[in-house]
Formats: C-alpha cells, structure tokens, sequence
C-alpha cells in the first residue's frame, strides 16, 4: 500500500502538476517605485490567472541591466519576459537571435489597438517586425528655476538660443552660477541626454542616423547650430562639466533637462523648491525656428521583450497581454511611476486625467510624449554615442575647430564604425 | 646501500609532488585553462550568444587598426612618465624618513599602508569631491587668486590626478619596499664614506641609491605592472576622458568583451589583453636589463 500511495505521488508530481499549472519568469527594472507596481499586478494576476504561475525579480544588480541580461542569456538563466530594454540593446538581442518577435504572436494588433499604442510603437519597427512592446516614454523637458527666471526679468522660460544667452548675461557669475547644464556626463548614454536631445529639438525631430544606409547624418543646420550653442555657452563660461551636486535645487543653475523619473526624488528631497519654483518647457531651438511648429525632444523610452529560449511563450503572451490591455494597469503605472505609459490617449482619457490634475508637473510630460522621438534603432548604439563623446561634445569645448569641422570628422567616425 | 638511497631520493620526490600539487592543480583551472581559453579566443569572433566563428588572424589586424589601441598604449606611456618618477621619489624619501624614526615606527609605517588597503572606489569617490571645480581646493583657489584648476576636464591634468591619487595610495607601500632595502645596507659603509669626509649627498648616490637598487627594481617593476592594470580610479573619476586620454588598456578591455559584445566581444578582448601583457612584459625586461645590477653588501 505505502509503495502505491508513494508511486501515485511520484507520477502526480511528475506527469499532472506540470498539466495544472505554468510557469514563467519576469524581470523588471530595479526602481523602487516600478517594483511597487508589479508586485499589486502579479497580486492581481494571481486571481485572475492562478494556472500560470509569475515567478518575479528585478534585474540582477551589475554594471548596467543590459550586462545582467546578457550574463543570463549566457549562463542559460535568462527570464521568460523582462522590461526595462532600450532600443540599442533590442537591436542587439535581435541580431544575436534571441528575441520574439511578438507580431507573430495571436493578438499582437489587437492588443496593439487596445493599448493606444500605434503611434508609439513605429518607433520600435525593426525591418518589419515588432520584437518590444514599449512600456513607458519618457520625454526630456527642461526645468528652470521660475525664481531665476523672474529675476533675470523673464516671464517664460527662455524659447530659443539667444534667449539662453540673454539669461546667461544676467544671471551667471564666473565659476559660481551657470546658465544651463550643457552636457550631462561621459557615460555613452549621456548623448541621449544633451546632443541628442538638443538635436532633436533643433532639427524638428529628424534623425541624427540614417538607419537604412547605416550612416550619420547631423552634419545639418540642426546639427551645427547644436554644437555652435556650446561653444558659445562653454567659451562664456555659462556652463560647465564640473558643477556642484544638484546645482538647480541650489540656485546655481537656471535650467537642466530631465526626465519624468526626477519628479519623485525632486518632491522628497527638496520640497521648498519643488513644484514651486520649477517651471517646465521644451529644450531651447535656434533663433531661426519657427514659432509655430512644434518643438521635438528626445524620448527615454522602454519596453518588455519575450526571449526566445523561453519554455512557456503562450503562456508569457497570456500575462503580457493581460498585462497591456486593461487601460486601468496603465493608470496605476502612470501614478506609481510617474513615467507615461505609450498611449496616445493620455492627454485625452479621464484615467490619467485625474493624475495629471493631481500632478500638473506630469501634464507637460503627458503633453510632451507625441512630440518625443526615440533612440535611432542600431545594434552599435553604446559604440555610435561613445564615438559622439569623444569626438563631437568633447571637442565642444576642448578642441578650437569650428562646429563644421567638428562634426565632419565625428560623422566621419561613427560611419567607420557603422560600416 | 645503492637501493636504499634511490629509494629516498623516490620518497623525496613523492613528498615534494604531494606538496606542490595543490598549487599545480590550482594554477592549471585557474591560470593555465583561463590562458588556453584566451588563446583560443584571439583567433575567434564571439558575442557570447551565438557559436564562436574562426577568423584566423583578423582580431589582431583589427585591434592594430584601430587608433583607441594605440591612443590607450599612448596614455599607459604618459601615465607612467607621471606616475614612476612622482610615486618612486616620493616613496623613496619617506622610505628615508622612515629609516630615521626613533619612535612609533610601526604606528606611522602602518599608517601609510592604510591608504594602500582603502577602497578605490572609495577614496576615487573623495579625491573626485576634493578636486571637482567645486571642492574646497578650487573654491579656495577661486576665492584666493581667482582662479581654479580643472582638473579633470583637461587631458593632461585628468592624467596627472589620477596618477597623483595612485601614488597617494601606493608610496606606502612602496616606502615599506625601501625601508628594508635601506635597513639591509650596513651602517659600516656610512662610518666609513664619513671617515673618508664624503658629504650626505655623496652618501646618498654613492652608497644608499647604488645598494637600493634591489628595492629599485622591484618597485619600477610593480608600477609598470600598476600602470598596466590600472582600472578603478580612471573609471570612477573620468570615465576614460576627457578626449579619451585617461582610457587604459583594463578599461578598453572591459568595454570591449562586455559592453560593445556585438562589434568587438571577447576576441578582440581577448588580443588586447595579450598584447597588453606582452607589453608589460616588455617593459619589465627592459627596465630590469638597464637597471638591476649586482649588488654586494659585504
């Protein structure tokens, strides 16, 4: 009788419990703010769907998320389902096979026309095929001190150039106050933050890589005004790449750009400046911009991908669908993250109106996503951008060249290595 | 007799085999099959995730064409014409002082070995807070003669921070190198050179310096070693800039198997790493044969 009993278990375990029930792995970003929010949805989820089990983590802490994800792929561990991929890195996963593509998935426009994601999802088209659902966009805005502003007898945050350059002549002070944060830092991704930004801006959204004929292509107006704004800034001493922490919050620079993600910490760690004396605009545009049109910036934008080598890919469909077609999970992700979800509804939909309205400061974010253009899709992005680095924004203000020559010898880089 | 004997010598030997072996083993999985995996490395094109492609030579033809190994060879050079005088004078006067010490010897030779078992990533952290346009040093610059260095947003002066930090961290240590190299020289050949009405700087290149030349050696060979291997400081404070002049070989090395595994990965790596530590290697060998000497005490 006990080898029975023993027998039916071993066979219960080994042939049944596999038939009840699925499993798949997730991995989100290591944000405390995004971790709060998957842990309510695989609360959900668990109701909704009990048969498919969601084991979670967030990204393994490493050098940066794509090392971790690549580490897993590697060592055979990597997850079913995993977010917080940017498209360089997409582009990369794709070339190496290791991707999904999700629109050979049942539903995928479906669940595309659910989300309000058509608009938002062009950005992610790799040779016809859709390997990331986006998630989050988020659109570089600048901040400006409204205290600073209003001294320098400005009403409105400074629209083009020259309007910088006024600011700059009345409120900066030699190696103590500064007009705008520049340049960001050195770090490759850094670029997407000032160059890249600043270009999108100037050249109406345009592309700085041509993806098709894998070259670079900002030896533009667009392009040179960009680099002739910084030297201009960097020869007045009106900026600078060595400024004390949080020089916005300490009154000693005007304007900075940043991302929906510094609203949060802004609130918590300085509350006597934020929201009330932070006004929010587009980046500055050459003076020769029109009016009228309206002004690009760069997006931040992020999405899940489904590997591959996962074991239950209906499975991992069922939850990311689930996950993306309830509007309600978008308004939860909106409040608790701060980040915009890819919708085109946002500034139209009564769900995220009431956060908006409880949050004016992410109105102009919400606003400011169908004006925001994603990352160029190239596979070569860490080696474009590094390039970008030492040989456009450096030279900025390191090398006496003019902007022309500048950028001509950068282009000529980076399609060396795109070639 | 015979048999006995050659029974002995076999025991010895057993003995020996058994003792060395742990090391053997050790040294075959972690240094002789990390090496023969880089070997093979050099002469494939990988990206972790798919199968490794051999491509013959074309890692070494791409690695001596591209302008960042040389730039990166360029700044190991200029580091060390920075770091090997400044690090070594340095450490060979406090290795004097040292010597002189009546009391609390161990307390302030230990003390000087506490920045060299500090956390790089720490004291990069402080040195970068310290040196930043605006640390206490520039704002009292600023403040006092009107105007500040920018120390690490010019290439040369990114270059000589660094190597300050590093010989901040290691003339302790290196300091430790000389002061015993400076108690193993005998008192009598001072007596004697003083006798003779040699003055203290004839003593010192005469004498101190000449039998120095052990410790010498020894600590040019592990700067040029450093210098070579240099990671955290560059990372954590420049990142490799400006301009790229602060790029070392360890850094080019990690961007390119980790970071660019698409391009370049671990092949490519790989070859940089070879050549680096033949490089070195290089290095080592040349200063030994134009410096190390015999030295006899007696």
């Amino acid at each position: 009788m006990k080898r029975v009993i023993i027998i039916s278990i071993f066979l219960f375990c080994f042939f049944v419990t596999p038939l009840i029930g699925e499993k798949i792995t997730l991995w989100t970003a290591p944000n405390m703010y995004q971790e709060q929010f998957w842990k309510l949805i695989l609360e959900e989820w668990k109701q909704v769907r009990p048969d498919i089990e969601v084991e979670w983590k967030t990204i393994p802490a490493s050098g940066s998320s794509e090392e971790a994800i690549l580490t897993a792929i590697v060592t055979d561990k990597a997850p079913d389902l995993c977010t917080n991929i940017f498209s360089g890195f997409a582009a990369q996963l794709i070339e190496a096979d290791q991707l999904v593509a999700l629109n050979t998935l049942e539903g995928f426009d479906e669940l595309v026309q659910i989300r309000k994601a058509d608009e938002g999802i062009k950005g992610w088209d790799f040779s016809g095929k859709y390997y990331v659902f986006p998630i989050y966009s988020n659109p570089m805005l600048f901040w400006w001190r409204e205290d600073i502003l209003a001294e320098a007898g400005f009403d409105s945050p400074p629209r083009t150039y020259s309007d910088v350059y006024k600011l700059a002549e009345r409120f900066c002070k030699p190696k103590e106050t500064y007009a705008i944060e520049y340049l960001k830092g050195r770090n490759w991704w850094d670029r997407w933050f000032d160059f890249i930004t600043f270009y999108y801006a100037a050249g109406g959204g345009q592309s700085y890589i041509d993806v098709e004929r894998n070259r670079a292509v900002f030896n533009n107006d667009a392009g040179i005004a960009v680099v002739e704004f910084g030297q201009r800034l960097f020869d007045e001493g009106w900026t600078s790449t060595d400024m004390m922490d949080n020089p916005l919050y300490t009154g000693h620079l005007a304007g900075q750009l940043m991302g929906p993600w510094s609203i949060p910490e802004a609130k918590n760690m300085f509350p006597e400046i934020f929201p009330e004396k932070i006004v929010m605009s587009y980046p500055p545009v050459p003076d020769d911009y029109p009016e009228d049109q309206p002004v690009k910036t760069f997006a931040d934008t992020k999405g899940m991908v489904m590997f591959k080598n996962s074991k239950n890919k209906e499975a991992a469909w069922e939850f990311m669908k689930w996950v993306y077609s309830d509007p309600e999970h978008d308004r939860l992700w909106f409040e608790m993250t701060g980040l915009p979800p890819v919708r085109s509804d946002l500034s139209s939909n009564e769900l995220f109106q009431a956060i908006i309205e409880e949050n004016p400061m992410l109105e102009l974010y919400a606003q400011a996503v169908p004006n925001s253009v994603p990352p160029a899709l190239i596979s070569k992005t860490t080696e474009v951008q590094d390039i970008m680095t030492t040989h456009l924004t450096e030279p900025i203000y390191l090398v006496d060249k003019s902007a022309e020559d500048i950028i001509k010898n950068c282009i000529s880089k980076i399609n060396k290595e795109l070639f | 007799m015979k048999n006995k004997q050659s029974s002995l010598k076999r025991m010895n030997a057993i003995k020996g085999w058994t003792l060395i072996s742990p090391y053997i083993v050790h040294q075959a999985i972690f240094f002789g099959y990390a090496l023969g995996w880089l070997g093979y490395l050099m002469f494939v094109k990988w990206n972790y995730l798919t199968p490794p492609k051999w491509v013959g030579f074309d890692n070494f033809v791409r690695v001596f064409t591209d302008e960042v190994f040389w730039l990166v060879l360029l700044n190991t050079v200029n580091f060390m014409l920075y770091f090997i005088p400044i690090a070594l004078i340095a450490s060979i006067f406090l290795g004097m002082a040292f010597s002189k010490l009546k009391v609390f010897k161990t307390f302030v030779v230990l003390s000087f070995l506490v920045a060299n078992i500090s956390s790089g990533v720490g004291y990069s952290i402080v040195f970068q807070k310290l040196l930043s346009e605006s640390g206490p040093i520039n704002r009292f610059l600023f403040q006092q003669f009107d105007f500040t260095i920018p120390w690490f947003s010019r290439p040369q002066l990114a270059i000589l921070a660094i190597a300050l930090m590093v010989s901040w961290k290691f003339i302790g240590y290196y300091g430790l190198i000389f002061l015993a190299g400076l108690n193993a020289i005998p008192q009598s050949l001072y007596e004697a050179a003083k006798l003779d009405g040699a003055t203290r700087w004839k003593q010192f290149t005469k004498i101190t310096l000449p039998l120095l030349n052990p410790s010498l050696v020894m600590v040019l060979v592990l700067q040029i070693t450093l210098s070579f291997g240099i990671f955290t400081e560059p990372y954590m404070i420049t990142g490799g800039g400006p301009m790229k002049r602060t790029y070392m070989f360890m850094m080019y090395i990690y961007e390119n198997a980790f970071r660019k595994f698409t391009s370049t990965g671990p092949g490519f790596a790989s070859v940089i790493s070879i050549l680096a530590a033949g490089i070195s290697f290089g290095c080592i060998f040349l200063v030994r044969k134009m410096v190390e000497k015999e030295v006899n005490m007696v």
